[in-house]
């Protein structure tokens, strides 16, 4: 018996003995327990200079007595007995809602989607990744500062007291390097759920963007065409158009997107979905962080508003069904509204074909309005493009405006794709943007 | 056990509680628990961290057991690293000035409702508060023999309202943090002067960006502080070739009215009573007149780098120890805020922050104003809204030409690595010349 098998009946057991003691105290009863292993191993400079490992728990606690919903969390899942009553009083404070339960169980089963067994987080393998990142590095002249890679696995357990109980397993692999060339950086990554990632290439694109960004040059203030990498364009959807789409924020009059289901809001050759079945999403899922059926989401299709994002809790209170969009995050596992895997679909091109500034990376995502959608944003290896090729790097720039103004019009997406965060997005083509330049 | 140098262990118990409500209604509130340690141990080159949730403290046996498990880990590094000899020790956690746990949740419910009520003025459509509290206990001990454990109690509240008008929506927010304080009594003013901006953005206008003068108040120029200067002092960076301060002890960088200091020891938001890896804290004059006079350290970086002493190791529960700063601060002038605006004459005077960032290693920053208003004949005028600053850490300092004498601190949490902690970031109003500034006005 392998010691992963142990733990499950060690987990099993414990569920079973909360499930019980709360269920004689609440209407309903749901646990989240999740245990994990990782290793990470971070290089200064050529050399690696630690290795980790992590031995995670935490349980999450959810009671629900008419209406009143308690949570707590611990990261001492032995200790549960003070996070029972502490989620108990919890609901004892909460304002009573309208509650239709829990989920039950789905007779169409379960399994994992995101779960690699070859993945096993081995620091000895951490270190190779590394390694392979230096080599790819090789290919510039610059030098590395730092790098990292980490491989965890984790079993995480949702089980309620409407006999709900599902397992799901989950690998992630996830490296990334930094190089300089004079006072030109560049950085690079990688994450996969699955042992695919070419970690020799992520050095050299790491140490391309940092050779290739030396030398930059200064542009006037003006109007230019400007193409976002995913990496740049998945920071501002992160901040702006996320956030606006769950319908917590629609519903408690915190996003602008709220009064405008059916209508145009993006180019009406852009379609943005959550696909929680794509086979690249690092959070790909068949149900949510509560127990939901997951299903695909066209939040945008063909430029026109069609859903909104909904938990149990959002969807019981204001009359609507939950999209399966739980998530769950934070210390303790708690829930929230969000995407777990949102892509971009449109019309697929050559995008620097035509003159434009192709935008690897923005400084100052986050500081972007999330009500409004203006941002301000410092540009991070920044190029002009001319004839499918770089002409040179752009020294120091910033791009301003408004996302969602941004993507009503486009100029078409690249046909590669890549995963950043909860995304998988292409780079994206857009016309008339505001550079301020030096 | 062989080739074991050096280990140390940090273990945080602690409890968390939280209330959020929207629109007047308590959305959640209760308390959670956290338990995890991070053990180093530093092999023949380099450490092998590992990260434990529910952590019992090891009797001599399961020491040996964690140890080796340690060991191994290190024996995957190739990097030789050192450790500073430098003074371990603690200063006392300033007192409770009131305990929050003597406060029961629902009174504490009732003051933050009552904050959230003060903000829903006419035109306001939609409010939130939110109040967080974080008890830990923290022991630290290390193969040298050192040892100490304390309790801090960090808690925190914000609010945020939002005004809509026909297709236009704008937000105001307040946030307050507190180290060993209650601080949610008689605030229901932080609700008011959120719901007061949000309204006065309505009617603000996108300014056009460009080179321009401009004055930060003292919360923009404490996170100007930390954003171009603190970042690229964190002699982890340093060391590893990622800053534009590197190399650079003696110079210039900045006009001589430029003093930034970064100090664990002040009783503010970034307090700490010894750092994560047990050395004394205390201030670091990381520029000093306008010259770069220091690096934030820790034991490592310091041996490796030199320049400045240690004590900025800082790490979140359960997490390995990064140079990080505390509470950073520009040292206030000697000029009247009316002094700073009649010199701008012509620019633009940005208020309050949405936050920044940095490449430290290109030396380039970026932070966001909460809202700002031009200047014009070194008057001000119109009200504007989303605006940012972006420079470059060598040329911006030298920009600086007056600093005010009314340096307040702000608290706020900052992120490195994976990790946040609790800061602080001050500063007195600052005037800086031909700044970058983005805005997506068109006149």
């Amino acid at each position: 018996m392998s010691s992963s098998t142990m733990r499950w009946w060690v987990a099993v057991d414990l569920i079973e003995k909360i499930l019980s003691a709360g269920n004689a105290k609440a209407d309903e009863v749901e646990i989240y327990l999740s245990t994990g292993r990782s290793v990470t191993a971070r290089l200064k400079r050529r050399e690696i200079s630690y290795a980790a490992g992590s031995d995670n728990k935490s349980l999450a606690i959810r009671v629900i007595s008419g209406g009143k919903i308690g949570v707590s969390s611990t990261s001492n899942p032995g200790r549960w007995e003070p996070c029972l009553d502490a989620a108990l009083r919890s609901a004892q404070l909460a304002n009573a809602q309208e509650w239709k339960g829990l989920p039950r169980p789905d007779p169409a089963g379960g399994g994992w989607i995101n779960f690699d067994q070859t993945l096993i987080p081995d620091p000895a393998r951490a270190g190779g990744l590394l390694q392979d990142m230096v080599e790819g590095a090789g290919a510039y002249p610059v030098e590395i500062t730092s790098g990292s890679a980490e491989i965890s696995r984790f079993s995480t357990v949702l089980a309620n007291t409407n006999g709900l109980f599902r397992e799901d397993r989950e690998s992630l692999v996830s490296i990334g390097l930094e190089a300089i060339r004079e006072q030109s950086t560049g950085y690079e990554f990688e994450t996969s759920w699955k042992a695919d990632i070419d970690a020799v290439e992520v050095g050299r694109r790491a140490a391309f963007l940092a050779s290739s960004s030396a030398g930059g040059r200064d542009i006037p203030t003006g109007t230019y065409d400007v193409i976002l990498s995913p990496v740049a364009l998945a920071q501002l959807v992160e901040a702006c158009i996320i956030p606006a789409l769950s319908g917590r924020n629609v519903h408690e009059g915190r996003s602008r997107l709220a009064p405008l289901l059916g209508e145009e809001v993006f180019d009406p050759a852009l379609t943005l979905t959550d696909d929680p079945f794509h086979p690249r999403g690092t959070g790909s899922c068949l149900w949510d962080g509560e127990g939901s059926v997951t299903r695909r989401l066209p939040f945008i299709e063909r430029g026109v508003l069609r859903c909104f994002a909904y938990d149990l809790k959002t969807a019981y209170r204001y009359g609507k069904e939950s999209t399966g969009s739980a998530v769950r995050s934070g210390m303790g596992g708690g829930i929230s509204i969000g995407v777990h895997c949102a892509t971009l679909d449109g019309p697929r091109c050559n995008l620097a074909d035509e003159e434009g500034i192709w935008v690897h990376d923005v400084v100052g995502a986050h500081t972007a309005n999330p009500l409004t959608g203006d941002f301000s944003v410092e540009l991070s290896n920044a190029f002009l493009t001319r004839g499918g090729h770089f002409e040179y790097p752009i020294k120091s720039a910033m791009l301003t405006g408004n996302v969602f103004e941004m993507l009503k019009g486009t100029e078409g997406i690249s046909r590669e794709e890549r995963v950043v965060g909860a995304f998988v997005l292409p780079s994206i083509r857009l016309k008339n943007q505001r550079i301020i330049g030096n | 056990m062989t080739g074991i140098r050096y280990f140390d262990i940090r273990h945080v118990r602690g409890e968390v509680t939280h209330i959020d409500s929207e629109n007047g209604r308590v959305e959640s509130a209760g308390t959670s628990f956290l338990d995890r340690a991070i053990v180093r141990v530093l092999g023949p080159k380099g450490w092998g961290i590992l990260s434990l949730d529910t952590f019992e403290r090891p009797g001599r046996e399961n020491l040996d057991e964690i140890l080796e498990r340690g060991s191994r880990l290190a024996s995957l590094t190739q990097q030789e690293v050192v450790l500073a000899d430098v003074p371990s020790g603690t200063i006392p956690v300033p007192p409770l000035k009131e305990d929050p746990r003597s406060i029961d949740l629902p009174e504490k419910e009732g003051f933050l409702l009552e904050i959230e009520k003060a903000a829903r003025m006419t035109g306001i459509t939609s409010t939130r508060a939110s109040y967080i509290e974080r008890f830990e206990d923290v022991y630290f001990g290390d193969s040298s023999g050192n040892e100490y454990s304390y309790t801090i109690c960090r808690c925190g509240y914000s609010v945020l309202a939002v005004a809509v008008r026909g297709g236009e929506m704008q937000m105001g927010y307040r946030r307050r943090h507190a180290l060993q304080d209650f601080p949610l009594r008689h605030m229901q003013d932080d609700g008011r002067k959120a719901a007061r901006r949000a309204l006065a953005l309505l009617d603000a206008k996108r300014p056009r960006g460009g080179r321009m003068n401009v004055i930060l108040d003292p919360e923009l120029a404490g996170v100007f502080a930390h954003e171009a200067v603190g970042h690229a002092s964190e002699a982890d960076l340093v060391q590893e070739g990622g800053s534009v301060l590197g190399g650079r002890i003696g110079h210039a960088i900045g006009s001589d009215c430029v003093t930034i200091i970064d100090d664990p020891t002040l009783p503010e938001f970034g307090f700490e009573p010894v750092d994560a890896e047990g050395s004394v804290v205390g201030p670091t004059e990381i520029i000093k007149k306008g010259v770069l006079n220091a690096y934030l350290h820790s034991r490592e970086t310091l041996a490796a780098v030199g320049h400045g002493h240690a004590g900025n190791a800082r790490a979140m529960p359960g997490e390995p120890p990064q140079v990080r700063m505390s509470n950073t601060y520009i040292r206030e002038g000697d000029s009247s805020v009316d002094e700073v605006i009649a010199e701008c004459r012509r620019g633009i005077f940005l208020i309050g922050t949405r936050g920044g960032q940095v490449d430290p290693g290109r030396g380039v920053f970026q932070f966001n104003a909460e809202c700002g208003y031009i200047i014009e004949n070194g008057e001000c005028g119109q009200m504007v809204r989303d605006v940012s600053l972006s420079g470059e850490i060598l040329s911006t300092l030298h920009g600086i030409s007056l600093c005010a004498g009314d340096r307040r601190m702000h608290e706020g949490y900052c992120g490195k690595g994976g990790q946040s902690v609790p800061v602080s970031d001050g500063a007195p109003h600052v005037l800086l010349h031909d700044a970058v500034v983005g805005g997506s006005g068109s006149d």
